[in-house]
């Protein structure tokens, strides 16, 4: 096993069901959660690892797609199995275009339910990865000044210093002194090493259009 | 004297129509003038009279005034006759008072003259029920034998009567009667005729005709005016008395070509130029005494008018009646157009047939193609073509009219609904003589019908059928969660087991949830008797024979799209069973539903379905449905009603379960078993007692 904690949150009407698949889940090394409903489920505390919920689309009260838009808008990283007992095209359809990466029919068989959980929780670390990295790339450019930023952003874009200094209506040695200082700042010393951190924090080069 | 005729002629037109308010309004404003033109019609009558003496005999050959009195009765409503009468009596006062009659006898006269008048119109008026016109045979032979013939006749003797007691004269009693018998005879004959029909109209219709009918009549009255010259005024007194049929061609030709308003203005003009020629020495009745010349010219003038105006009455009822039949066979054949309809008509005896242009259209049969019962029956659809054939024949000996409603299969395979009507019609000796009919095309009406129809039904059948998968999906998605549950902790116990140390107490824990989920599988499958009580409504007493005919209806389209036959063998008097028929009806639905999926390797000659009802006892009713299919398989036989047992690649296993649960809670049975061929499904459920209220669900 990795060495970031992983969750699996199963949330089903069915008690029978809940337990079932609790113990399915831990015989295959996860540590899972069970909730009678969707309303339990969002009174836990937001957990950071990857997490995969398997969920039951018929519920009474907030079915299962209705968590699955309820958990969007509150910008979670859950990743989503549903299952159910009794499948239409448009739920399915529907839930699949939202983001859940599976939908199964139950009765299932466990090894394909372990298989999209993992897979679920793949997609969840890789999601919570590049969100560390943004969050990180943020950090850092957070601390530049206005000025800075603005150099910045047009270092990135490829201009030369006196091109920048044009833009900015000022002199090529102040440039060449705030481009010393984002270097600096962020921790980098190359031009493509700065473009890698703009990425990472979705900066996008050139003019501030404000 | 049409001045005279038009005012009279518009009243009378009213007299027996008109409300009692417009009746007065004629009375107000008519009645002057109506007394004025008797007045003056009366006194110039007399006037022509006086010139159409054969002196030196004093009696007149022809007496206007009285005819000019009883056309005015005739015309006018008989309310206002006693001022026709106070009108003519000046005029009759000053005309006679010119030629020196003493005042009794100008009296007398007016009373016999009077008399002869009402007799006659009261007779006319009487008889005939409807403003006087000589345009049927029947009025101018009223108006011949009462008006013209009877009242001259009967008046005569009480004019003659008061000649004698005036002693006015020289004459016989019987000279005075037969003279102004004959007198008065021709002048009704030859003048009332011509007033009444041209007065009773007006003068509007003169504007209508055509410009030939002018011609034509111009030509007439030359043609009648140069041959009564020269037969009356030209020819001397020695010709031949064959002459005197040379006007009769004119005035057939008036009667015959100008009705009886072209008839009587001929008889007149006719009538005047013989009368006129005669008195002034012409002609052929100039020869003898100017009394015997007078009584023979009245004698050939009434025998030459009646049939005249008998003839004229005939030509114009005949051609009114033609166009009356003309305008009612061109509405026929609006309505039979605009309705769809075919008429036709076969005569045996003329071996003629008739078939309407739309009909024919129908049909497919030639514009001129001979009709025929073979070649009729030939355009009608096979199977309908006995029944057909038979029910025209069972019409053929009384003549009752026969209806059926059959189909036409065209020679383009067009199919064609009709409803025939038709009745055989049979001549004096009692023989078929003709065979004629109505056909109306209903097929527009017949496909809307079925199309309705076939929506109600395929409506209800998807609600039996829906409620019956909504059962089974419900059911279904119960037991989906135990099931899931079982599956998740067996694998879960696998994974455990190839683990190093499976913890002891989790795995008794795992092993009791599944001996849990398993008995919960099980408590929702007997639970499916739950939900058939849970969707049963209220029972009813039931006829099991009415529910089989109400799902064969629903089922038919399924029918015949499958090309199965279903043979119904129910028991004519079934009693009723306590159950909710709609539950009933989808254990039906099912059990044939069943069959038709069993015969699906059956070919389609061989599908059969029989449905049968039997009664035992008095106490039970059976319904079976028997299948022609594969039959079950024996070694399954006792699996059919267990839970889940599928032989049909999509079957869930639930249907025959669903059966027998809604039937056990009916208190019946269901039981199934395989015959020589196929299979054979049924059910008993026990008869309604009267004792029992309602069995207890």
């Amino acid at each position: 096993m990795s060495k970031t904690k992983k969750l699996v949150c199963v949330v089903d009407d069915d008690q029978s069901v809940r337990r079932g698949l609790g113990r399915l889940f831990k015989s295959a090394g996860y540590t899972a959660e069970t909730f009678a409903s969707a309303e339990d489920y969002l009174a836990r505390e937001i957990f950071e690892g990857p997490i995969c919920l398997v969920l039951d689309v018929r519920m009474p009260g907030v079915n299962g797609p209705d968590l699955q838009e309820v958990l969007e808008s509150r910008g979670a990283c859950e990743q989503i199995v549903f299952i159910t007992g009794h499948a239409d095209v448009p739920t399915c359809t529907k839930a699949m275009k939202n983001g859940a990466v599976d939908f199964l029919l139950k009765p299932f068989d466990d090894g394909e339910l372990i298989e999209a959980v993992k897979r679920a929780l793949e997609r969840g670390e890789e999601q919570l990865r590049k969100r560390r990295g943004r969050r990180e790339a943020r950090g850092l450019i957070n601390k530049l000044t206005p000025r800075e930023f603005d150099v910045f952003r047009f270092v990135i874009l490829g201009l030369l210093n006196k091109q920048i200094a044009a833009e900015l209506h000022t002199a090529e040695k102040t440039i060449k002194v705030h481009r010393g200082r984002v270097m600096q700042k962020l921790r980098v010393t190359s031009v493509p090493d700065l473009v890698r951190i703009s990425q990472r924090a979705g900066v996008a080069p050139g003019r501030n259009p404000g | 004297m049409k001045t005279l005729a038009t005012p009279l002629g518009l009243a009378g037109l009213g007299s027996r129509s008109r409300t009692e308010r417009s009746d007065a309004q004629f009375f107000h404003r008519r009645v002057g003038g109506i007394a004025l033109c008797v007045f003056v019609g009366y006194y110039l009558g007399a006037k022509v009279g006086f010139a159409l003496t054969f002196r030196p005999h004093p009696v007149s050959v022809l007496w206007p005034p009285n005819a000019i009195l009883l056309a005015a009765l005739l015309l006018t409503p008989v309310r206002v006759w006693w001022v026709i009468l106070l009108a003519a009596f000046p005029a009759h006062l000053a005309a006679q008072l010119q030629s020196n009659v003493p005042p009794t006898m100008i009296f007398c006269w007016f009373i016999s003259n009077s008399l002869e008048a009402l007799m006659g119109a009261g007779c006319v008026r009487y008889l005939i029920d409807r403003p006087v016109r000589f345009d049927r045979l029947g009025n101018v032979g009223i108006f011949v034998f009462f008006a013209a013939f009877l009242a001259p006749f009967l008046s005569s003797f009480v004019d003659a009567a008061f000649v004698a007691l005036n002693q006015w004269g020289q004459d016989s009693y019987w000279q005075v009667w037969r003279v102004r018998f004959t007198s008065n005879v021709l002048a009704a004959l030859t003048l009332v005729p011509l007033i009444v029909t041209w007065s009773a109209d007006g003068i509007g219709w003169l504007g209508k005709i055509r410009r030939a009918r002018f011609v034509e009549a111009a030509l007439l009255l030359v043609g009648l005016l140069s041959v009564n010259t020269i037969v009356f005024y030209k020819l001397g007194p020695t010709a031949d008395s064959a002459l005197l049929c040379l006007p009769l061609p004119f005035l057939i030709w008036a009667a015959v070509r100008f009705g009886s308003r072209g008839a009587s203005a001929a008889i007149c003009t006719f009538t005047f130029l013989a009368i006129w020629s005669a008195g002034h020495g012409y002609g052929p009745f100039s020869t003898r005494s100017a009394e015997e010349n007078a009584l023979s010219i009245q004698m050939f003038l009434i025998v030459m008018s009646v049939p005249l105006l008998l003839l004229a009455a005939v030509i114009e009822e005949r051609s009114k009646g033609a166009t009356t039949l003309r305008e009612r066979e061109e509405r026929i054949s609006l309505a039979a157009e605009s309705a769809n309809l075919a008429f036709w008509s076969i005569n045996f005896e003329r071996k003629e047939s008739w078939m309407s242009d739309k009909g024919r259209a129908i049909f497919n049969f030639g514009p001129d193609e001979p009709l025929s019962r073979e070649l009729f029956l030939s355009r009608v659809h096979p199977e309908d073509r006995n029944t057909v054939d038979e029910a025209i024949e069972r019409a053929r000996p009384e003549s009752q009219t026969f209806e059926i409603e059959y189909r036409l299969l065209r020679p383009d395979g067009d199919i064609r609904w009709l409803i025939s009507r038709g009745r055989y019609g049979h001549d004096d000796r009692g023989g078929v003589s003709e065979l004629i009919g109505v056909a109306i095309d209903i097929t527009a009406q017949v496909k809307a019908d079925l199309e309705l129809r076939l929506q109600r039904e395929e409506m209800a059948r998807m609600s039996r059928v829906s409620s019956m998968g909504e059962l089974t999906a419900s059911l279904a998605h119960e037991l989906n969660q135990p099931l899931t549950a079982i599956a998740s902790n067996v694998a879960a116990g696998r994974r455990f087991l190839a683990q190093r140390s499976p913890d002891l107490a989790m795995f008794k824990e795992l092993l009791d949830d599944v001996a849990a989920d398993a008995r919960r599988a099980g408590d929702i499958i007997h639970g499916i008797h739950h939900f058939v009580r849970k969707s049963e409504g209220v029972r009813r007493a039931v006829n099991l024979n009415e529910i089989i005919r109400e799902v064969l209806r629903l089922l038919h389209s399924d029918l015949l799209g499958r090309g199965t036959a279903i043979e119904t063998q129910l028991a004519p008097s079934l009693p009723s069973v306590d159950a909710n028929a709609v539950q009933l009806q989808q254990v039906l639905l099912n059990l044939l539903m069943n069959s038709l999926e069993a015969m699906q390797a059956t070919p389609a000659a061989k599908r059969r379905v029989v449905i049968s009802t039997t009664c035992e006892a008095n106490s039970s009713v059976t319904v079976g449905v028997r299948d022609y299919g594969s039959g079950l398989p024996k070694e399954d036989l006792d699996k059919v009603f267990t839970h889940f047992y599928s032989t049909k690649p999509n079957g869930m296993g639930m249907g025959l379960t669903v059966v027998r649960s809604i039937i056990e809670a009916h208190g019946g049975k269901l039981r199934a078993e395989n015959v020589d061929v196929g299979a054979r499904f049924f059910f008993t459920l026990p008869v309604t007692r009267k004792s029992e209220t309602r069995e207890v669900a």
